[in-house]
């Protein structure tokens, strides 16, 4: 288990490698230059070359050959814009923004807990949901309720994000004024940031009223997110459940004569949950990373509408740091689903 | 429902909300910096208005000069050197005095490139009111401090409207401590700015909101609300259903078809601003053949624009025949609308020699602006009055800081742009789209008759007196019409929103200057 | 494997069979079978010409009987766009996946048959793609090549490579040791007869099934970019773009962007039906 543990962990470095270098070579492919965009209006030529030599845009992307020639030096091979930023990053150093030159680490402090605390939502909604139906819809097959608990999965799945986002947003924030429209706190509550997370901040400092306007803010989009794991998690849960109540074993605990809750509950379930765990897990780290719709919609300050928002204005070292950051923790995610089979399930051997 | 009010305000005080008073303004972004002078957009300039002040101000509401931190000036004769006189007592919100060696900081850090504390920024806007930096055209060539209170501008040549220049919110006057502190990061949420304004900074929570508090020691009316707070919320819609639902007070650029929706909201007030802008269609002769005077002549009219501002201003627009609004000096008065006439169009189209019509691009803004409410469906009613005599015309948008640099570098065949004034002054609006800029792109033109516009504008910006200015502005606004550089489309009163209970809330015609300490709650 | 049953019909009659009792997948070939009727029928019912599709004086007009959705923000008939809406969606979901089906079919044959090297350098490509969000990475490629209908279909389809891959993939592995390819292998049958002949046949089945899947999240995916103003550039009647344009008029004129959702939702339920029923149809094994 350890050894397949640090086996798993050391897999990731290429990977991440790999992301580096895809990241760094699609935004200097996107057509466009920041140096032009942050001269903005009536910029002339000359200021332009000249923005691009301090913001080191002149040097090469990946290979500095000419450098190295000329200096007669090859380690200037090395004088390119790829290893000053790999050398940056490798020191902990995500670089600033190049229009509003906030540190990219203090962006993703502000924005990462924000992006977290609403996957949470969500996935704790769609689990809370999800998971009963899907048994339900399991023990009582063909019958009216599993219908309508399959019925409403396949909805849930083929919903556009941003569509069910905007009918929330229409019903119950602009007509039945239930509940505030986008955002995360009213501006008359205040909190000292600990983990970033305000409902979880709200309860760390006892503040109660805080609490429950963040959980307000949370509802509606933690449900526009949070509906396709929703309908994902039910079906996976019946499907496994099925599988399981099919096996042998569930079969002959029911011949022993053991209760019918007592099979679903102990015998069946624990063995059910496994793939949905998985599932859960991988749709954690999706809905982490892929909220930008849903940002958009609610005006959400998380990770995503930044990172779009970034893409769009060229600023390169938001789109390399912001998107290395939210792919580390993806992969780092995976892994931890990868190695949590062992822990839910003992019968699993690593090789 | 009394009972539920009192319940309410239990409650509040309670918990010990709405004790203290906060006016929440949306708009529909966060700043991108608080460091004024290297701002672009308005919702930067909006908020560190609040913090920072320019010498000189405008009265509420209009383009009228009026003292700031100036409390007069005077010029030489040839208008080359000025004379400001500053307000004594003043003292920045770190403790430190305002005085002439501020503003001559300032004014050096902005102008002079080798001056060390102008950190990582660019200055931008700078050089498009005063040309460039010092040595690279910028008309400022040095500042005096002649006493403590006196400071004198010597400039490269005459310019008459220097004071209205120096009151572009760009120019606020930042705390020379402040900044020495932290050139770099002067600005952003972790610094912060420092002025002399109605409200201190103080805090940005990045993605969500900006704080500011009330300056008890401001030299002026000091503010009415003890906490200023700025929201940016992109989307028109999503700020009014904000409103609506009280998450904030003022609600600004809204789409002006809400106006009817916001009439019948008994806690809404609707604001219509006298506005200053111009909306446009502009051609980039680069691109053939809008070089072709038929065929620009043929697209103006080809499209009924009368039907476009109807549709699409709610009746809050107006037509635009010239590139300087109504209630701005520096007009002809005379030049005729082009007028709605396919078959005009059509013959037009077949005298340049193409009688099945052509290929070409338009580019709409990808956001909503004063002058342009809802870009897109205009664009697109454009697109199809063109598609009616043969001209196919794709769209294309892309993002908004982009677009800005792209536009004049002859990318866009034909685009949507718009203004709304730095300076009230008619050369912050032809100068800037017909004049000689730095590139020299001048719309693509490079005929004669494009050249003598450019001449016409830089004599009328030396020019001594007002009379010769007003006539050469007046020639201008002919000559870009018989020409077709570019069609006026509309100039817009734009529409905003208050909760009813706010009071003396004033929208700035040049956009973002509003005296928020002025706004009751 | 379903070819492996020694019944007396042929394995499509079989799986034709199940199918026919699967009703998820009866309702799906139902709404998919209607929505591309629609697509095929819509120019000749009602002929439709975005560009110059304009009625400023019926400009945001509710839902009637003229009107069955209302109109929009130039007074054009919603209903109309969204019968033609059909043809762009239907086509996106269509390309993307056949993007998709293609690249990622060859690269798991490559990476499962080859092994070795070349499957440790195909497996680092997938799972560097797998460690972006799917919606981040399309965005990416279409800020690469630019927005519009044709690229948001390849940046759609090429989210979609690590899927089929990483299916081929396992499959080739797993059919490769069967007995009868080794025999063929054995008998020095080329490389690309194996492939043809033996192992692309024996694992159609889940890539067919799949592939129904997918279409539904190509629309999906497709729609969202041309929310985000990436995919298809108007006048276009793309479902996704039309309802991010009814964002400006949403408290308004709801209809804007109630009907397209309508649309979408409809059409992408219908490819997930299909999918569900031919997962029952070709592979019997699951439970439902």
């Amino acid at each position: 288990m350890t050894a397949y543990a640090i086996r798993r962990t050391l897999s990731l470095i290429p990977v991440l490698f790999g992301v580096s270098l895809l990241v760094f070579t699609f935004i200097h492919l996107i057509p466009g230059d920041p140096a032009v965009v942050m001269l903005g209006q009536r910029a002339t030529p000359e200021a332009i070359t000249k923005l691009r030599k301090q913001l080191n845009l002149d040097k090469p992307l990946f290979f500095n050959l000419k450098a190295a020639t000329e200096k007669k030096n090859p380690a200037a091979i090395f004088d390119s814009q790829y290893f000053s930023f790999a050398n940056r990053i490798l020191h902990g150093d995500l670089g600033e923004s190049i229009f509003t030159k906030v540190d990219i680490a203090t962006e993703l402090r502000a924005r990462f807990p924000a992006t977290f605390e609403l996957s949470l939502a969500a996935m704790l909604v769609a689990v809370l949901l999800a998971i009963p139906a899907g048994i339900m819809a399991a023990v009582k097959k063909n019958s009216w309720l599993d219908l309508s608990v399959m019925t409403a999965a396949l909805i849930g799945i083929s919903m556009p994000i941003f569509w069910l986002g905007l009918l929330l947003i229409y019903l119950f924030a602009v007509n039945l004024h239930w509940l505030p429209p986008s955002g995360r706190l009213d501006v008359a509550f205040h909190i000292k940031p600990i983990t970033g997370m305000y409902v979880l901040d709200g309860i760390l400092r006892g503040n109660f009223a805080l609490v429950g306007n963040a959980l307000k803010h949370l509802i509606l989009p933690a449900l526009a997110l949070g509906s396709i794991p929703m309908a994902v998690i039910a079906r996976m849960m019946r499907g496994a459940m099925l599988e399981v109540l099919n096996q042998d074993y569930v079969r002959t605990a029911r011949s022993k004569g053991l209760s019918e809750r007592l099979v679903i509950w102990k015998h069946a379930l624990r063995n059910a949950m496994l793939p949905v765990i998985t599932v859960i897990g991988l749709m954690f780290g999706t809905l982490l990373t892929g909220a930008i719709l849903t940002e958009t919609i609610f005006n959400w300050p998380g990770i995503g509408k930044w990172l779009y928002d970034g893409i769009g204005s060229r600023d390169y070292p938001i789109v390399q740091g912001g998107t290395l950051f939210i792919a580390t923790v993806y992969v780092i995610i995976n892994a931890l689903v990868d190695l949590s089979y062992g822990f839910f399930d003992p019968r699993i051997q690593y090789h | 429902m009394k009972k539920l009010i009192i319940g309410l305000l239990a409650l509040s005080l309670a918990f010990g909300v709405a004790s203290a008073q906060t006016l929440v303004y949306g708009q529909s972004k966060l700043p991108v910096t608080l460091d004024s002078s290297d701002a672009q957009d308005g919702n930067s300039l909006r908020v560190s208005y609040q913090i920072t002040e320019s010498l000189v101000a405008f009265k509420p509401g209009t383009v009228d000069p009026k003292p700031g931190l100036a409390v007069s000036w005077k010029a030489s004769d040839s208008a080359k050197v000025w004379t400001f006189k500053l307000r004594q007592g003043v003292k920045f919100h770190d403790g430190t005095p305002f005085n002439a060696a501020a503003v001559k900081f300032n004014i050096d850090r902005w102008n002079d490139k080798s001056n060390k504390y102008r950190g990582n920024k660019q200055f931008v806007p700078f050089t498009w009111v005063f040309g460039g930096f010092k040595g690279e055209g910028s008309i400022i060539d040095h500042v005096e401090v002649v006493d403590d209170y006196t400071v004198k501008f010597y400039l490269t040549d005459s310019v008459g409207f220097f004071p209205n220049m120096l009151g572009a919110s760009y120019f606020g006057i930042d705390s020379p401590k402040a900044v020495m502190a932290n050139p770099d990061k002067y600005g952003t949420p972790e610094v912060g700015s420092v002025g002399t304004g109605p409200f201190v900074f103080s805090k940005w929570i990045i993605g969500d909101k900006v704080i500011l508090k009330r300056n008890d020691n401001y030299w002026g009316p000091k503010a009415k609300v003890d906490t200023l707070v700025f929201r940016g919320i992109p989307e028109p819609a999503s700020r009014l259903a904000e409103l609506k639902a009280g998450a904030i007070d003022i609600a600004n650029n809204l789409s002006p078809e809400d106006k009817v929706t916001i009439d019948s909201d008994p806690n809404l007030e609707a604001v219509v601003q006298k506005g200053l802008n111009i909306g446009y269609l502009a051609f980039h002769q680069k691109n053939k053949p809008l070089d072709d005077i038929r065929v620009r002549k043929a697209i103006a009219a080809a499209v009924d624009w009368d039907a476009i501002v109807d549709a699409f201003y709610a009746g809050l627009g107006e037509r635009a025949t010239e590139f300087v609004p109504p209630a701005m000096w520096g007009r002809d008065g005379h030049v005729p609308a082009y007028t709605y006439n396919p078959e005009l169009a059509k013959k037009l189209l077949a005298e340049a020699g193409y009688p099945n019509g052509f290929k070409t691009e338009i580019w709409y803004m990808p956001v909503s602006r004063p002058y342009f409410p809802a870009p897109q469906p205009i664009a697109e009613t454009i697109a199809t009055y063109l598609a009616d005599v043969g001209i196919k015309a794709t769209l294309k948008t892309e993002d908004w800081g982009t677009y800005l640099s792209d536009y004049d570098q002859g990318k866009f065949p034909m685009y949507m742009l718009g203004w709304s004034p730095d300076y009230p002054d008619p050369d912050n609006y032809l100068y800037t789209f017909f004049g000689p800029t730095p590139i020299k792109t001048n719309l693509g033109c490079e005929s004669e008759a494009c050249q003598q516009i450019g001449q016409l504008l830089v004599d009328a910006r030396t020019a001594p007196d007002m009379a010769t200015r007003k006539e050469l502005y007046a020639k201008v606004q002919r000559k870009v019409h018989e020409l077709t550089l570019s069609i006026p489309v509309a100039h817009n009163n734009p529409l905003h929103a208050i909760r009813k209970g706010v009071k003396g809330w004033i929208p700035s015609p040049l956009g973002s200057s509003e005296n928020l300490n002025l706004v009751t709650k | 494997m379903a070819t492996s049953d020694a019944y007396m019909r042929t394995p499509t009659q079989q799986a034709w069979r199940r199918f026919k009792r699967s009703s998820s997948g009866k309702a799906g070939l139902l709404i998919v079978g209607f929505f591309i009727l629609l697509a095929m029928l819509a120019p000749l019912l009602m002929p439709y010409d975005a560009t110059k599709d304009r009625h400023l004086r019926l400009r945001l007009k509710p839902p009637s009987i003229e009107h069955l959705m209302g109109t929009d923000e130039l007074g054009r008939d919603i209903f109309r766009r969204v019968v033609h809406g059909s043809r762009i969606s239907l086509r996106v979901g269509v390309f993307a996946v056949g993007i998709a089906l293609v690249l990622g079919t060859v690269l798991g044959l490559l990476a499962g048959f080859y092994g070795g090297k070349t499957d440790m350098f195909i497996s680092w490509l997938i799972d560097i793609m797998l460690s972006f969000p799917s919606i981040l990475l399309a965005i990416a490629i279409v800020a690469v090549i630019g927005p519009g209908i044709s690229n948001a279909m390849i940046a759609v389809g090429i989210v979609q490579i690590p899927v089929y891959a990483r299916l081929t993939r396992s499959m080739v592995i797993s059919i490769k040791e069967q007995d009868y390819v080794s025999a063929a292998m054995g008998l020095g049958a080329g490389h690309a007869r194996v492939i043809f002949k033996h192992i692309l046949p024996n694992g159609l089945s889940p890539l067919i099934v799949q592939g129904t899947l997918s279409i539904a999240t190509a629309i999906l995916d497709a729609a969202g970019l041309g929310f985000l103003g990436l995919g298809a550039q108007p006048p276009q009647p793309e479902w996704g773009l039309m309802i991010s344009k009814g964002f400006l008029y949403f408290t308004r004129a709801p209809w804007i962007s109630l009907f397209p959702g309508v649309a979408i939702m409809i059409a992408v339920l219908g490819f997930n039906l299909l999918g569900d029923g031919m997962r029952d149809a070709l592979d019997p094994r699951t439970v439902r």
